[in-house]
This record gives C-alpha cells, structure tokens and sequence, in this order.
C-alpha cells in the first residue's frame, strides 16, 4: 500500500491521465486527508483546460518565413555579377529617366498579359515536396516496423507521389517483414498511384505473397486499378492448392470485375 | 502523449527525420517543422508570459536558434526535448533582458477570459477564468513552468524530466506541489473577491 508521500505522485499521473491507480484508490479509501486533496485539486486541474489562449498572428509566419529565406540564400553561393549590371546603368539622367519609363511601361503591359504564376512559389513547393520525399525514404529505411509505418503513412499523405518513393512503397510490399508494413504500403500506394508499371511489380509479388490479408489486399488493388494483365497471376494464385477459401473467394469476384 | 502537443498529428520522429536534414544543411526542411511546431510553441510561451508580442517573438528565436544550433542536434533524448531546452533557455535570456520573471500585466491575459458579459452565468465563469489566469500568474516561475509543459504541451513525465534535468518522480512530485500552489492561490483570490462583493 502507498503512503501519503507515494500518493502525490499518483495523483499527478491520474489527473492527467483521468484515471487512478488502483494502489492509489485503496490509498484514497482510507485516507480522508489525500482524497481531499486529490479531488478539489483535481478540479483545479481540469479548470485549467478553460483558459483560452489566442492564436499566434500571421505576421509571424511571414516573418519566419523571410528570415528562413534569407538564411538559405545565405547558404546558397553568391553571386558576383551585379557589378557589370550597374556599370551598364548610364550616368545621364535624362537617359535614366527614359529607361525607367520604358521598364515602367514594359512592366505594365507584361503584368497584364502574363500568366499567373509565381516561379518563386513554384520552386519552394518542388523543395518541399523533396523535403517531404527525403523525410519518408528515409522512415522507409528504418530498422523498427513501427517507423516504417510511419514512413508509409507520411508517403501516403503526398499529393503525388515521386518515382523513388513509389519503388520504395514496392519494395516494402514484396520484402517487408511486417505485414502491418505491407499492408500500410498498398494502400498509400492505391491512394495515389495505380500506373501500369507499378501493377505489373505487384502482379510478379502476389504469388509470393503467404498472408492472406496482403493476399487480399493486393487483389483487391488491381480490381481498382482494372488492369487486365493481372488477371493471370489472380487466377494462378486461387488455383492453388494451400490458399486461404476467403481469398479464393475475393479472386473469383475480382476476375469477374476485370472481365467487364 | 506528444501528438496532442503537436496538433496534426504529427509523430516526434517525423520531426526529427526532419531536423537531421536541417542539420545537414537543408535548411527548408525547418519550414516544415516550423508548420509542425509554432503554434504549440507559442502557446507555451504565451502561457507562461501572458503576452502576444513577446510570445511570438520567442517563437521566431526558437527557430533561429534550432538553425543556429542545427550541428548541435543529435536526437538521443529526441526532437521534443532538444526544442524545449531551446525554448527555455530562450526564455531565460529574454527575461533577463526584459524582466519578464516578474508578473507580467494582466491586460492581454483578461482581453483574452473576457468575451461578452451580458448573462450572470457566464459572467460568474468569466470571473473564474480570470481569477485563474490570475492564480497562474501569481505561481512562481518553475512552477508555471512545470504546470504548462505537462497540463498543457502534452509531453509525458519522462520527456519533462529529460527537459528540465531531474528523475520522472520528482517532476511528478513537483507537479503535485504546482497544482496545489495553484489551487491556494485561486481559493486565497477567490476569497477576496468575495470579501470585497461582501464590503462593496
């Protein structure tokens, strides 16, 4: 049985996590002092959930945004040509005048019929993107399943998916020791890619498939890409002899899907 | 546990994955952890400051000093404990710049308790809420400190005892100690304003 001493600790764990101990209710059931103490107090702590707290501003993020800028362009190498830009700039102002003009008019007329593209924007979303590739290849690789998964379920979230991450996902399934790994990958895979090439490696990794889940899930896969070359390997696999009858099943309604 | 702290969902790992790429030199890649991050940073400073301005200002330093730092960056005690020793000691700098140690005023703390007092009921918890702000204000540093990182950043015993450098017991102890040093100040305030309805 705890103490008084013992029990603050226990009350720190079970406001947080809003359930006691049972060493800490039997400690509760026969010390009037700590049961007090623990349910006003208690009361405190779920009181303070109310106070609200404001948004950060906007302004903020702009102005992160312009020092991580200007921090990566200090990275990058300088360049060094400005000065023969401003050695081509004339001494005259009457000719400086005259060509700001014409830059001022060029601008207008080419502001007007420019498409609406902003490269700049452009070229951070292609860094993010690659970031965000790096990021999953790398969980990809890791040695635990649980940051494979991890893996698989950040290349999931991608609006589209980069050759080296969709061979990554491939690989996963044909060779991962995890079925949960497998499973994850086929349908991050199914979300955002069901090109010709990606089913024909499938195709080549159902029959070396033993889960049946993955079995299933796999099929299921290429009854929603359509694709009729997998056709053959569905068939082979449900005429073996040691396969699963819910796979059996799942092969004859998807073989007549691809049929249509 | 340190999801919720997050917001999105995001895991810990991710965000390591992703400032061992910043360590390497990619800095972009801290733009995605800057998504990840500035709002549960902001609101841990602004708990413990009770002001916008110099809350998010911290916030910008934190990610300077991640920058800065980024070759320091090794990820054994993990992602969440290397960035809230940055924020600490960031506050610490700025206090002693700024002398924020000493309560701040209560202004930006209230605007935010105090919405439309038009029913005597949400009055009354209105008045609550702000006593509470009040009782949290009132709370010494470390306290406060301990208060918000495990009530409010959603980081486990075991990541604050790796953030403030002591045994996972004692932060429970200290926790204990925080609440009930909070839960005095708010009866003590409580009282008072009773005292003064009652004389009024």
């Amino acid at each position: 049985m705890v103490n008084c001493d013992q029990a603050k600790e226990y009350m720190a764990v079970s406001w947080r996590e809003s359930r006691n101990d049972g060493a800490l209710t039997e400690h509760l059931a026969g010390c009037a002092e700590c049961f007090a103490e623990h349910s006003t107090l208690g009361v405190i702590w779920a009181r303070l959930g109310d106070i609200p707290v404001p948004e950060p501003s906007l302004a903020m993020n702009r102005r992160f945004q312009s020092a991580l800028t200007a921090l990566s362009s200090e990275a990058a190498p300088a360049v060094e040509q400005h000065w023969r830009w401003a050695d081509l700039w004339p001494r005259n102002p009457v000719w400086q005048t005259g060509i700001a003009a014409a830059c001022l008019v060029l601008g207008l007329a080419a502001g007007a019929n420019w498409p609406h593209q902003d490269k700049e924007i452009a070229v951070l979303r292609d860094e993010v993107a690659s970031t965000r590739e790096l990021v999953a290849l790398s969980l990809l690789r890791q040695e635990s399943a649980t940051g494979r998964l991890q893996g698989v379920e950040y290349s999931g979230r991608m609006k589209t998916m980069e050759p080296e991450v969709v061979n990554a996902l491939v690989q996963a399934i044909e060779r991962d020791s995890s079925v949960n790994v497998r499973l994850a990958a086929i349908d991050a895979l199914g979300r955002v890619s069901r090109s010709e090439g990606v089913v024909r490696a499938l195709t080549g990794s159902l029959g070396n498939q033993e889960s049946p889940m993955v079995q299933v899930a796999l099929i299921d896969y290429f009854a929603d890409a359509h694709d009729r070359a997998a056709a053959g390997a569905i068939r082979q696999l449900s005429q073996r002899a040691d396969v699963n009858p819910a796979v059996v099943e799942r092969s004859r309604v998807a073989l007549r899907e691809l049929s249509q | 546990m340190t999801t919720a702290a997050t917001g999105a969902g995001y895991d810990p790992q991710i965000d390591h994955q992703l400032m061992i790429l910043v360590a390497r030199g990619n800095l972009k890649a801290m733009s995605e952890i800057y998504e990840h991050r500035h709002r549960s940073l902001f609101r841990f400073f602004f708990r413990l400051t009770g002001r916008q301005g110099a809350s998010e200002d911290l916030v910008h330093e934190v990610f300077l000093r991640m920058i800065r730092y980024r070759h320091t960056y090794e990820g054994a005690s993990g992602f969440e404990a290397w960035m809230y020793r940055i924020a600490r000691n960031a506050l610490t700098d700025s206090a002693k710049r700024h002398r924020l140690e000493s309560p701040a005023d209560e202004g930006q703390m209230e605007q935010v308790a105090s919405g439309r007092p038009t029913q005597l009921e949400s009055m009354m918890k209105e008045q609550e809420l702000a006593l509470l702000h009040k009782a949290m204000r009132a709370l010494p540093e470390d306290k406060r400190e301990l208060l918000v990182l495990s009530r409010f950043q959603g980081l486990s015993y075991e990541e604050i005892g790796r953030i403030v450098g002591c045994e996972t017991g004692t932060v429970k102890v200290r926790v204990f100690r925080a609440v009930k040093a909070m839960g005095q100040i708010f009866c003590q305030l409580r009282a008072g304003q009773l005292h003064e309805e009652k004389t009024w």
